[in-house]
């Protein structure tokens, strides 16, 4: 333990996390803040961290507002109609109003967005989506925090949040290591906010040797966004809510564009429209739900996934219309290029030419996130104008805990960011947490070095526990004293495959399997303090899988405790085969005990904050 | 000392052949290491087949002048600038470590084959050029190992830390240092400290030459010819299935390549 | 998949090493020189094929699904503002495509607000972010709504 040095910072505005909620809330804190200290800590490197790291082709949220497309309310409305009425009103309007302001400084600031030639507006590819030409749309918004933060902190990754030691349910800053140097760092800060990475990894994918890389959502977003708070026992909300992607086959390469833009669509193996057959049946299940216009994600994937189990696979995308177009053509391609360059070597692999070839489609491993279509993650305070009383506790976007803020991913029951609004949120939490320290919040916050040697020696032990164990046998990767991060990982895919809804069990769960589950997860937590790390790579991943096993007993105790099935074609709970309104229409609240370890949840109210627009047309 | 010649001062006491035979074993040891690594690792089918791919991939072909003055512009901007290291300190340090070596060497086989017979005497540029390569190596080299070493640089690795792929310029150090330590104590008289240097200076010799099998010696070959090759694929647009430069204007200046690769 | 890196032009220069969003890309004992280490855990997200200098680095396909003999190569120009790729199929078909990636000069456009003017204490006690109401382009104030149509549990 003597070679790895302890660094000590104090700051006012500690983020955790660079990524497009992070690189948002460093940004905007200098404006409100200008004599504060702002830190933003990043486990990778902030020019290329996070889930845009390859780029994006469009920006999936802009409201328009400017030229009367859209208002904040249809957001709303379109972003709970897809989640079964199952979001946060108030955080989704606040984000909608706010987004606009976000795209154009992103405009200002060099990010290529296509226009419409004829109109000279952002070229729409959807509703609410425009077109970019994005590669470096991390890079751009980076150098924005670079320019805000006083220090932008590389390769360390935040393990653990501290609390304050002076006042009950007060954050007191965090702690992690450098993966570079081995050192430990403490940061002790007024504020944190949370705008780390939601979790990719924790079902088992489809792929499983290299392809194991090739998960929709990036690979190093490992639950951090989760693990971080849920361990100092801040309430988690809509945890279940894990979201199942329809994407290209094996590549998991985006459809938006194709489906909007390119106008393709889906067929079976036959030929046939399928979506069709299964009305009835989903009606069934879910009610009216179905008839709403534009028909929710899940329900979409439902109709895919019944279909495929019934035997009509495998389903293409109809592109061979679409793509005689040169232009459409250079969209197709370029979809991919600039967010999901691992689709054009899928096709180029496979001779898969889009103008001769319908390519084929599947849906994925599941996913838990709160930035995209679905809304997974901490429960927040809303905005003191938009949020009904029980949304509200002082500061918007503020935690349970006094102090610790999150964006992006992190704060659940706001869906339907995506890029833009994730940074918008970033920059909501950013004004919220300076209008903290401001208001004398944060004074006094006492920290002992107690607090974070023992934090330390937690942190370096999976470095010691291989060292010691190697002793015992002659080499390799077997051992009966140690686990491996990928030994650890792989089999919390494994439990979270077979029980919690994975593809294994074509997304289907019940009571039972979920509490067999929580046994092996909580025999996993054991073992976990056993996992031996060779050097500080492996022991970033060692924390990445410990941060990604607690999510994951989060989710598989949100999925036993919501007794219906809401969203069909994310996963359905076997033993209540129905979406149930009369007992079910509320979110779901969780509190891990931080002494204990037991997980206590509620029922909380769902607030309809903007009325239905018109009469629901089906589809 | 500058202005000495060691080597002769060596002559009066080891006779001259045998000093002479020393670099001519050198020498062999070069060619054995690098025909002995090409015979194993089969580099050279390797190359020749990579080459053949790429001539399919071709978009026109060249003529044998432009061939030629295709290697001729490599050499002399390519490879007499280390180019490949693009702006920065590595470039310099690395042009400085390069030609203080070819310096060291070129006088180290004139002296030893021109001015150890007795008698002769040795015109001072040659001793001159002999410890202003060695100082040339081991400011080059020094900063090198010290400061800009990659895995010192971005991967946070401690000066000290020794791995395999520092044989050949820890023994190339370990050659010029040991030289010039010994030269300084054989003009200052300290017998025994200028024999100890002349030992090890001859140790440090046979780890460098003998090691070419496993270091990067070999390198010196294989980089020059990888230069030539590349320049040709870029102009038979081949390219190694690279795109073409866009044709654009440079109008954005830098952005994440304005920094150094140490970002932690 | 994933990426690997070509003996002949990796100089060992470490910009994959730094720019990794995975950690995966490191430097060899053996040769000082760049490898994945971790195939398994690459995105194929191709930041160290765009920030190699010298071009050393290529994806080829995960293994799981992809056949071999293809080739997605990439050149990010970033004085040009420009990304030019080439797609090579298995059966030799090629597509190029250039796309612009940024429209101002890196970093100029961005603004230090350090030095920019401070926020009114109207618009701290406001719901207002940055450059607002003006950065929403719409005239009139940040859209609300009023608290007494909020409606609880009720099935919309």
């Amino acid at each position: 333990m003597a070679k790895h040095k302890t660094h000590y910072e104090d700051c006012d505005v500690l983020v955790v996390g660079g990524g497009m909620a992070g690189t948002g809330a460093t940004f905007e804190a200098r404006h409100w803040g200008r004599d504060m200290k702002i830190i933003c800590v990043e486990k990778a490197n902030i020019d290329r961290s996070g889930a845009v790291a390859q780029g994006l082709y469009a920006i999936n949220c802009y409201m328009g507002m400017q030229w009367g497309e859209n208002q904040p309310e249809d957001h709303v409305r379109y972003a709970r109609n897809d989640l079964m009425g199952m979001v946060r009103e108030d955080l989704g309007y606040d984000m909608a109003r706010h987004v606009d302001s976000t795209v154009h400084m992103f405009d200002e600031w060099g990010l290529p967005m296509m226009k419409n030639e004829k109109t000279g507006r952002y070229l729409r590819e959807g509703k609410w989506q425009i077109m970019i030409h994005g590669e470096s749309y991390k890079p751009i918004v980076a150098e924005a925090a670079k320019k805000s933060a006083d220090k932008i902190y590389n390769r360390i990754m935040i393990t653990h949040l501290l609390m304050d030691e002076s006042q009950e349910n007060r954050i007191g800053g965090a702690v992690g290591f450098n993966m570079r140097t081995g050192d430990f760092h403490v940061f002790r800060a007024k504020t944190v906010i949370v705008a780390a990475g939601g979790a990719s990894h924790i079902f088992k994918p489809r792929a499983v040797g290299e392809g194991m890389g090739r998960t929709w959502y990036a690979p190093w977003s490992n639950g951090s966004a989760y693990a971080l708070p849920i361990a100092v026992g801040a309430k988690m909300t809509q945890m279940e809510n894990r979201i199942v992607l329809c994407r290209f086959k094996d590549g998991y390469g985006p459809v938006g564009a194709y489906f909007l833009h390119l106008k393709t669509y889906t067929q079976n193996a036959n030929g046939e429209n399928y979506e069709k057959k299964w009305y009835d049946q989903t009606k069934e299940l879910v009610g009216d739900y179905i008839d709403h216009h534009p028909t929710p994600t899940c329900l979409r994937n439902h109709a895919f996934i019944q279909e495929t189990m019934a035997g009509g696979g495998p389903i293409h995308m109809v592109t061979t219309e679409a793509f005689q177009d040169p232009h459409l053509e250079t969209v197709g391609w370029e979809n991919f290029l600039g967010m999901t360059v691992g689709q054009a070597v899928v096709w180029a692999s496979q001779n898969i030419d889009p103008k001769y070839t319908n390519p084929e489609l599947t849906t994925s491993e599941p996913y838990v996130m709160g930035s995209h279509a679905t809304c997974s993650g901490a429960w927040v305070s809303g905005p003191e104008d938009l949020s009904p009383p029980e949304y509200f506790w002082g500061y918007n976007r503020m935690l349970t805990i006094d102090g610790l803020f999150g964006a992006g991913d992190t704060v659940g029951g706001s869906a339907h960011k995506f890029s833009s609004g994730s940074f918008t949120e970033g920059r909501l939490a950013a004004k919220a947490a300076v209008k903290y320290i401001n208001d004398q919040k944060a004074e006094d916050i006492k920290v002992t070095d107690k607090q974070c040697e023992d934090f330390k020696e937690a942190i370096f032990k999976p470095l010691e526990t291989y060292q010691v164990a190697q002793n015992e046998i002659t080499g390799g990767t077997v051992s009966p004293s140690y686990i491996s991060p990928i030994q650890g990982l792989q089999r919390l895919q494994r439990i979270m495959d077979e029980y919690v809804g994975g593809i294994a069990t074509n997304y289907m769960t019940n009571g039972n399997m979920l509490k067999r589950g929580l046994e092996l997860l909580a025999w996993l937590e054991e073992d976990l303090e056993k996992v031996g790390a060779e050097d500080l790579h492996q022991l970033m991943r060692a924390w990445e899988l410990k941060h990604r096993a607690l999510t994951s007993q989060c989710v598989t105790e949100h999925t036993m405790f919501r007794e219906e099935t809401r969203w069909p074609g994310y996963y359905y709970r076997g033993d209540h085969m129905k979406l149930d309104d009369d007992n079910w229409h509320c979110l779901t609240v969780s509190r891990r005990d931080p002494k204990t370890g037991k997980f206590s949840l509620e029922k909380v109210p769902v607030y309809h904050i903007v009325d239905e627009n018109e009469k629901k047309k089906a589809s | 000392m500058m202005s000495i010649n060691p080597f002769a001062t060596l002559a009066e006491t080891i006779s001259p052949s045998a000093i002479q035979g020393f670099v001519l074993v050198m020498l062999a040891l070069i060619v054995l290491g690098i025909v002995i690594q090409m015979i194993h690792h089969k580099n050279v089918t390797y190359f020749f087949n990579n080459a053949k791919k790429a001539k399919l991939a071709a978009e026109r072909e060249i003529g044998a002048g432009e061939k030629t003055a295709i290697i001729l512009k490599t050499v002399v901007h390519d490879i007499a600038t280390t180019a490949e290291l693009g702006a920065g300190k590595r470039r310099i340090a690395h042009v400085m470590g390069m030609y203080g070596t070819i310096l060291f060497w070129v006088a180290s086989v004139v002296m030893v084959f021109g001015y150890t017979a007795a008698g002769t005497a040795t015109p001072t540029v040659w001793p001159m050029i002999w410890h202003v390569g060695a100082i040339m190596t081991c400011v080059g080299g020094y900063w090198f190992w010290l400061f800009l070493r990659v895995d010192v640089l971005a991967e946070a690795h401690p000066w000290y830390r020794i791995i395999k792929a520092d044989l050949f310029v820890l023994a190339l150090l370990a050659c010029a240092t040991t030289g010039l330590a010994w030269s300084y104590f054989q003009s200052s008289g300290s017998t025994g400290l200028e024999y100890l240097f002349l030992v090890l200076f001859i140790t440090s010799n046979i780890v460098l030459f003998g090691g070419v099998y496993w270091s990067k010696f070999a390198h010196m070959i294989y980089k020059p010819g990888a230069a030539i090759q590349k320049n040709l694929a870029e102009a038979d647009g081949s390219r190694d299935n690279l795109p073409p430069l866009a044709d654009a204007p440079k109008q954005f200046g830098l952005g994440i390549k304005r920094e150094q690769p140490k970002h932690y | 998949m994933s990426t690997f890196v070509y003996m002949t032009r990796c100089d060992g220069c470490g910009h994959c090493v730094d720019i990794c969003p995975s950690d995966i890309m490191h430097i060899d004992e053996n040769i000082r020189r760049a490898v994945n280490i971790e195939p398994n855990f690459c995105w194929e997200c191709y930041s160290c094929v765009k920030a190699c200098p010298n071009h050393a680095i290529d994806v080829r396909g995960y293994a799981d699904f992809a056949p071999m003999g293809h080739s997605v190569r990439v050149r990010r120009e970033e004085e040009k503002g420009t990304i030019s790729w080439k797609i090579k199929f298995r059966n030799g078909t090629t597509k190029d495509f250039v796309s612009p990636i940024t429209t101002k000069p890196w970093g100029k456009f961005i603004p230090k607000l350090a030095d920019g003017d401070k926020p009114k204490q109207e618009e701290i006690n406001s719901q207002m972010l940055y450059t607002e109401p003006n950065g929403l382009n719409i005239d009139g104030k940040l859209p609300s709504v009023p608290k007494d149509t909020f409606k609880k549990g009720v099935y919309y």
